[in-house]
């Protein structure tokens, strides 16, 4: 079975692909509602911005991530003039997931979002609510299954970030060390067995997850929704 | 019956003096409506639901004013423009609307910030009791329609705004909803602007009629007056612009058309209508989008209704224009549709003389 090293950085995994699921979330959750109602100029250009991380390869975001947040980087020199340090810590780690799970939930919340007819959000606002008490009372109830898709596939893709966490974290032994990068050097000293022991643990988190949801969104949906 | 009071500013009295630019035309309403239901009638497009969504404050390009028993909820001379949530407009759209997710009774509920008597009202006004535990999904057109009315009764509303609200369901239904309408009319005193295409409905709930055609208003008054015109309520009902009462003067089997004595004094020849027999009374109705106007004598045309006829007036409608002809001898005026480019290209201009088209199977007896 696992080590006790080894159920640690299943434990770190689990935990850095929550936290950047949950901080993406309000995040996310506003974007794709931008996206989804707004029609004006720019928006194509703010799709395509939002859904880069999908297509570039994690190492160039890494790449990039790293002289930003490096300690004579833009964004590095005045963290670091403040005592954060970033890169090579946990929060990098947290910092490159969050990012490259990002577009995943913006694309399932969205997609949610849009299906929700902006009619009853005006028969809302009528019936006394604000903007935000019609989010809450309307077209969150609405779209919650594509928004709780949106976070479980965001979490599954944070479970197996690599390219970017790799660069900008490196893989320190019990401080950056999560379930894919322990994968990828166990293959490289020669222990295929433990590669392989942690690959079944990442599918079954995976799927766990996935089932999860399908399972929570079929069971609801039979209530009386059209 | 004369027209019922609207001056001074009344219990419920409705002011609206609204421009609503979008596309493909402008909606530009001016109204003073009693605090009753006023009936608001017209073709398709014509900017009824539009007028409905900029009083509700669901069309943030209103401009002008608003004003209902005195309120002023929209002046943007005056930079006033209330919120939705703060005008207090009950709206029912033509799908009803309801919310998916909740019951019926979490519907009735929504707006009615926990005044339960409110709801109580309501529930027992529409009858719909027995309805409140379960999904739009599950109920009927009707029940969907009366659940909707009393979620918007529910939040003591002072202006109703109803869309079509028998629309979607068929004759017999319609009949049975039509109670309910007229037990809120009764009960609840509210003043009301209701959508319909049913001059039956107007006639039976509305103490005025609003007809819209293009963003304009084309007509207002008492529905029985504005109805008792033939022409008007046909159009209200069918949208159809040209409607000239007649009588059938023959017909020809073998050359399939009859020909009918407009009573403005010209003769048109419609697709064979064996049916209705010669010396009957009739409306000719042609559509002012099947009117083609020339600028030339036409020949080995197949229409074979040409008139010749003078422009009297051209006016921007929507995307097109309209323009009125007057047709020499008789003096009947028809409308024609033709778009800004063939205004262009053909010169038209009011007092032009022009030769008016009109096919026989465009002609329709109603």
């Amino acid at each position: 079975m696992l080590t006790a090293e080894e159920i640690r950085t299943v434990l770190f995994t689990l935990q850095v692909a929550g936290l950047a699921t949950l901080v993406i979330l309000p995040f996310g959750v506003a974007a794709a509602l931008l996206l989804a109602r707004y029609q004006g100029p720019g928006k194509g250009a703010l799709e395509t911005l939002l859904s880069l991380p999908l297509v570039l390869p994690p190492t160039a975001v890494g790449i990039v991530l790293l002289h930003v947040l490096a300690r004579r980087g833009p964004v590095g020199a005045w963290l670091d003039a403040r005592g954060i340090e970033v890169v090579f810590t946990g929060k990098a780690v947290l910092l490159a997931t969050a990012i490259m799970s990002f577009p995943l939930l913006v694309r399932s919340a969205r997609t949610a979002f849009e299906e929700v007819d902006p009619r009853l959000v005006g028969i809302a606002r009528t019936l006394g609510c604000g903007p935000a008490a019609a989010f809450f009372r309307v077209t969150l109830p609405l779209a919650w299954r594509g928004v709780l898709a949106g976070a479980v596939l965001a979490f599954s893709r944070a479970l197996g970030e690599f390219g970017a966490t790799v660069m900008v974290a490196g893989n320190i032994p019990g401080k950056t060390r999560t379930l894919a990068l322990a994968i990828f050097h166990e293959n490289q000293v020669g222990r295929d067995d433990r590669a392989l022991a942690l690959a079944g643990v990442t599918v079954a988190l995976a799927f766990a997850a996935l089932w999860t949801t399908e399972w929570v969104t079929r069971r609801r949906a039979g209530r009386g929704r059209a | 019956m004369g027209d019922p009071p609207a001056g001074g500013s009344g219990p419920g009295v409705i002011e609206i003096s609204i421009d609503v630019p979008l596309a493909p035309f402008a909606l530009r309403v001016e109204a003073r409506l009693p605090g009753a239901i006023t009936a608001v009638m017209g073709p398709s497009g014509s900017g009824k639901t539009t007028l409905l969504e900029s009083l509700a404050g669901l069309r943030p390009r209103a401009r002008g004013r608003v004003a209902v028993g005195g309120d002023v909820l929209l002046d943007t001379a005056a930079g006033v423009s209330w919120r939705p949530e703060a005008r207090r407009i009950g709206y029912v759209p033509q799908d009803a609307g309801l919310f998916p997710h909740l019951t019926a009774l979490g519907n009735v509920r929504f707006g009615a910030r926990g005044d339960a008597s409110r709801v109580e009202a309501a529930i027992d006004t529409l009858e719909i009791r027995g309805l409140l535990g379960r999904y739009p999904a599950s109920l009927s057109g009707g029940e969907k329609q009366r659940v909707a009315l009393a979620r918007a009764l529910a939040t003591s509303p002072r202006l109703l705004l109803l869309d079509e609200p028998l629309a979607a369901l068929d004759v017999g239904l319609r009949e049975r909803i039509l109670p309910w309408l007229v037990r809120v009319r009764d009960e609840w005193r509210l003043p009301c602007l209701y959508v319909t295409h049913n001059v039956g409905e107007a006639l039976a709930l509305a103490a005025r009629l609003l007809l819209l055609r293009d963003g304009r208003v084309e007509a207002e008054g008492a529905p029985g007056d504005l109805l008792a015109s033939p022409a008007l309520a046909r159009e209200a009902e069918t949208g159809i612009e040209n409607l000239l009462p007649g009588r059938v003067v023959s017909h020809d089997a073998e050359g399939g058309v009859t020909r009918v004595r407009a009573d403005a004094g010209f003769e048109m020849t419609v697709g064979l209508v064996p049916d209705r027999a010669a010396g009957t009374a009739v409306t000719l109705a042609v559509r002012a989008e099947d009117v083609l106007v020339a600028v030339e004598a036409v020949r080995g045309l197949s229409a074979r209704n040409v008139y010749p006829a003078r422009i009297a007036a051209l006016e921007r409608t929507g995307v097109d224009v309209t323009l009125r002809a007057v047709l020499e001898g008789s003096g009947a005026a028809l409308l024609a549709r033709v778009t800004p480019a063939a205004v262009r290209a053909l010169g038209l201009e009011a007092g032009k003389g022009v030769w008016l088209a009109v096919k026989s199977h465009s002609v329709r007896l109603v």
